[in-house]
């Protein structure tokens, strides 16, 4: 496979998931304000903050309310991650796909980019932020279950998984993260109503309140909750199940190459850095450093595999 | 609905209303409205259809190219659909006795000009013997210095050709120009041919049509036939300028017919004189390039400098004779308008072979006294530019206004070399649907058409069965190009 189509299968990809993430966490926490109306004069600082476009922010926007905040991460093409932005760089990729992937991907990509064309302001005020990310995600499922059902299980969908799994890593412990953010936690909060209130809307963000409640019950605990998102093995959104499907695809397509090559230094240290812990020790250690560490991982294992095999220069 | 319902109430064909103008070629009916050799069955089957029924196959046909339309061409345009090229189902038809003669001129042409080409960029004899004219030659836009000296396998430069024909109001058919540098248009014909399989299943088969699927396959094996070192399994590759280029479909078409890689200029890197492109498991050698991307662009180090969409180098690794490309650089030299009127020496001269094909009375305007008298009359004229292909910048004499006609001659004046004239051709007609609006509003009317059929040359010549033939939908138009109302129709060769 040549190194352009694989990054171009790797990004188109990855952009998706990405543009579903940002989706999920800007719906979380907008309705996680109107559920405990923050005490914050800056109640979007943390997202801006996890996702360091606190800058890029500033430069077009005054202040921080709901409706710049959605328009900076949903519909702003100057921000390059914004869920617009990321549909625009994957549909701009498939372009160069289309004997690569089935017709039935590109037509369903190519329709959900003409939409976001269309998108404005107003969408928010009607139908609704609800049903306007309800929708969005009905489209990355859509995106999602095409894929599955119409994509060859070969080096196209390894590259693929590549990039939503590394991109999931990344994102699931950017939710966790943002919890942490969101809430510099005061002692007499831990374990309140509120407090579980929120883990509620993480957990049900990343469609995993269901499957909490299938394995820890109604009550929800911090050490549960991050039990499912990092280190549950079956849960499909959790950091562990990413890395190992991730794994798996990085594994076949270093198993094809005409050479043996020596295996990828940096995910060996991902899964290392995974298998290491147990929930409750991530939390009385701090859950923010692990979660940075995870992101330094990840972004070092998208640099190993862009160098090994994405890069055309 | 003239055509449609009979006073007496019973349906009549839409073949009823249906006239050609006198002084016309028509391709279906002779002088005496009889069907000429070949077209009986079509025009048993699908004229005498009732209309309603002939009104569903043109409805589905529609259909079926809606849906591969929007299956190939979604992407490229801002609004996310390209325009699909309109299709006539009514298929022109050529009888195997007509075929053989043209087949037998198609290879006999296209082997003259691969032979000049070569001769061209190696010793010149061609130049030399006075048989073209040195300073003629030196001063086509398309010469490129930069082949001078490339021997390429099997002495071929011309790997692919599409050869423009047009039938005169005498019925024979003139080569009108030659296209031997990335010529196109082949996926309509075999995308055509599916459409139409679907459409008159039974039809086709009584008709005995000849099968075009084989082109890719034919290509393919020229291909491999030129591998530099003589490999019995190269790797070959397609050189594409990438998605936004009007003929993308068609490398994507051919690239998965032929099973090989389609690659972009970034997918290349030349070292040590060996062309490669970048897998993601390191380089891999490239044997033959068939690429469709213009000379200017296909080398920065040699061409335009600022081109992104080719490989530094690669000239180097042609002169090495370390790959093969198809077409060869400077093909060009070979389709330049006024080169065009030495083709018939050409062929004498190469091949010591009379020619089969006429080509068009071609005057240079080079020449102080033929561009005297044609300046006298330009009105009469078809004026062309001549290192320009496509149709760009030809000017009709008798449908061009005042002013243009002023332009022109000025142009011709300040640059005579640059320009031929020929006499106006009255290209033949074809019976065409044509509709007017209404629900079953649908008409058989006389248009104007071209054919262009597709030569291959490896060890040996191939010539595709078939061809693009273009229609001017629009009435008395003679401007066949999609761009400007032009479609297409299948093309029945039929067997012996």
């Amino acid at each position: 496979m040549l190194r352009r189509i694989a990054s171009h299968l790797f990004w188109t990809a990855r952009n998706l998931e990405r543009a579903e993430w940002r989706a999920r966490l800007l719906d979380v926490n907008y309705h996680l304000l109107i559920e405990s109306p923050p005490r914050d004069a800056q109640p979007w600082a943390p997202l801006l903050a996890i996702f360091g476009e606190r800058e890029l922010f500033a430069e077009s926007y005054t202040t921080a309310d709901d409706a710049s905040i959605l328009n900076f991460f949903a519909l702003d093409t100057d921000n390059p991650n914004s869920i617009r932005s990321c549909i625009n760089t994957a549909r701009n990729n498939a372009i160069s796909l289309r004997h690569y992937i089935s017709s039935e991907l590109w037509l369903d990509l190519n329709t959900l980019y003409l939409n976001a064309q269309e998108w404005t302001p107003e969408l928010f005020i009607s139908p609704g932020v609800f049903a306007f990310f309800a929708d969005l995600k009905d489209s990355f499922y859509r995106l999602s279950g095409i894929r599955q059902s119409t994509i060859p299980r070969d080096i196209a969908y390894d590259f693929m998984q590549l990039g939503i799994m590394l991109e999931r890593t990344e994102d699931v412990s950017r939710m966790l993260d943002v919890k942490y953010h969101f809430l510099l936690p005061r002692l007499e909060d831990v374990g309140g109503s509120l407090d579980i209130l929120q883990w509620a809307a993480v957990l049900r963000s990343a469609s995993g309140l269901e499957a909490y409640r299938k394995r820890f019950g109604n009550s929800i605990r911090i050490d549960n909750v991050v039990e499912i998102l990092l280190f549950d093995p079956t849960f499909p959104r959790s950091a562990r199940f990413a890395l190992a499907m991730l794994a798996t695809s990085l594994n076949r397509i270093k198993g094809q190459a005409p050479e043996p090559s020596p295996p990828s230094t940096q995910l060996e240290e991902l899964l290392v850095l995974m298998n290491s812990k147990r929930s409750l020790e991530v939390i009385k250690s701090g859950l923010h450093q692990f979660l940075i560490q995870i992101q330094d991982g990840c972004a070092a294992l998208g640099d190993e595999v862009f160098q090994r095999y994405l890069k055309v220069d | 609905m003239d055509s449609t319902v009979s006073e007496t109430g019973r349906a009549v064909p839409v073949w009823a209303a249906y006239k050609t103008d006198a002084g016309v070629f028509d391709e279906m009916l002779d002088l005496s409205s009889q069907p000429r050799t070949g077209c009986e069955a079509v025009i048993d089957t699908l004229f005498s259809m009732p209309p309603a029924q002939f009104a569903e196959i043109c409805a589905s046909a529609d259909r079926m190219f809606r849906r591969m339309g929007v299956t190939f061409n979604v992407y490229g345009a801002a609004d996310g659909s390209e325009r699909i090229f309109p299709f006539d189902p009514i298929p022109r038809v050529i009888d195997a006795a007509t075929w053989g003669t043209l087949e037998a001129g198609l290879i006999q042409r296209v082997r003259a000009l691969n032979a000049f080409v070569a001769d061209v960029y190696g010793d010149g004899c061609i130049l030399s013997d006075g048989v073209v004219p040195r300073d003629l030659l030196l001063g086509c836009p398309q010469f490129r210095r930069a082949a001078v000296g490339i021997k390429p396998p099997l002495g071929n430069f011309v790997t692919v050709a599409g050869i423009d024909l047009v039938r005169g109001a005498d019925g024979r058919f003139y080569v009108l120009e030659d296209n031997v540098r990335t010529p196109s248009g082949v996926s309509y014909v075999i995308e055509n041919r599916v459409v139409m399989m679907r459409l008159v299943p039974t039809l086709m088969r009584a008709s005995r049509v000849r099968s075009v699927e084989r082109y890719p396959a034919d290509l393919l094996q020229c291909l491999k036939e030129m591998s530099p070192s003589g490999k019995s399994n190269p790797t070959i590759a397609l050189l594409t300028p990438g998605p936004f280029n009007s003929a993308f479909f068609e490398h994507v078409f051919l690239s998965q017919q032929m099973g090989i890689e389609l690659v972009e200029g970034v997918d290349l890197v030349c070292v040590d004189r060996k062309l490669y492109m970048k897998d993601v498991h390191g380089l891999r050698q490239i044997d033959v390039l068939y690429r469709r991307i213009d000379d200017d662009f296909l080398d920065p180090l040699v061409f335009r400098p600022d081109s992104l969409l080719g490989v530094a180098g690669l000239t180097a690794v042609l002169r090495a004779g370390n790959a093969a490309i198809a077409n060869g650089v400077g093909t060009g030299v070979a389709d330049d308008k006024a080169v065009y009127a030495y083709t018939p020496a050409m062929i004498r001269y190469y091949l010591a072979e009379e020619p089969i094909l006429p080509i068009v009375e071609t005057y240079l305007l080079r020449d102080p006294e033929v561009r005297e008298q044609v300046l006298k009359n330009l009105e009469r004229y078809v004026v062309k530019p001549t290192g320009a292909s496509g149709g760009y910048g030809v000017v009709i004499g008798p449908k061009a206004g005042e002013k243009e006609l002023a332009e022109t001659r000025e142009r011709i004046i300040n640059d005579p070399s640059a320009f031929i004239a020929q006499p106006v051709i009255a290209l033949s007609v074809h019976p065409t649907i044509i509709h007017n609006g209404s629900e079953s509003g649908m008409k058989l009317s006389p248009r104007h058409i071209d054919f262009r059929p597709f030569v291959l040359l490896g060890a040996k010549p191939r010539v595709l069965a078939g061809g693009l033939t273009r229609v001017a939908l629009r009435e008395g138009s003679l401007i066949v190009n999609s761009s400007q109302g032009g479609g297409s129709k299948d093309t029945w060769v039929l067997e012996a």
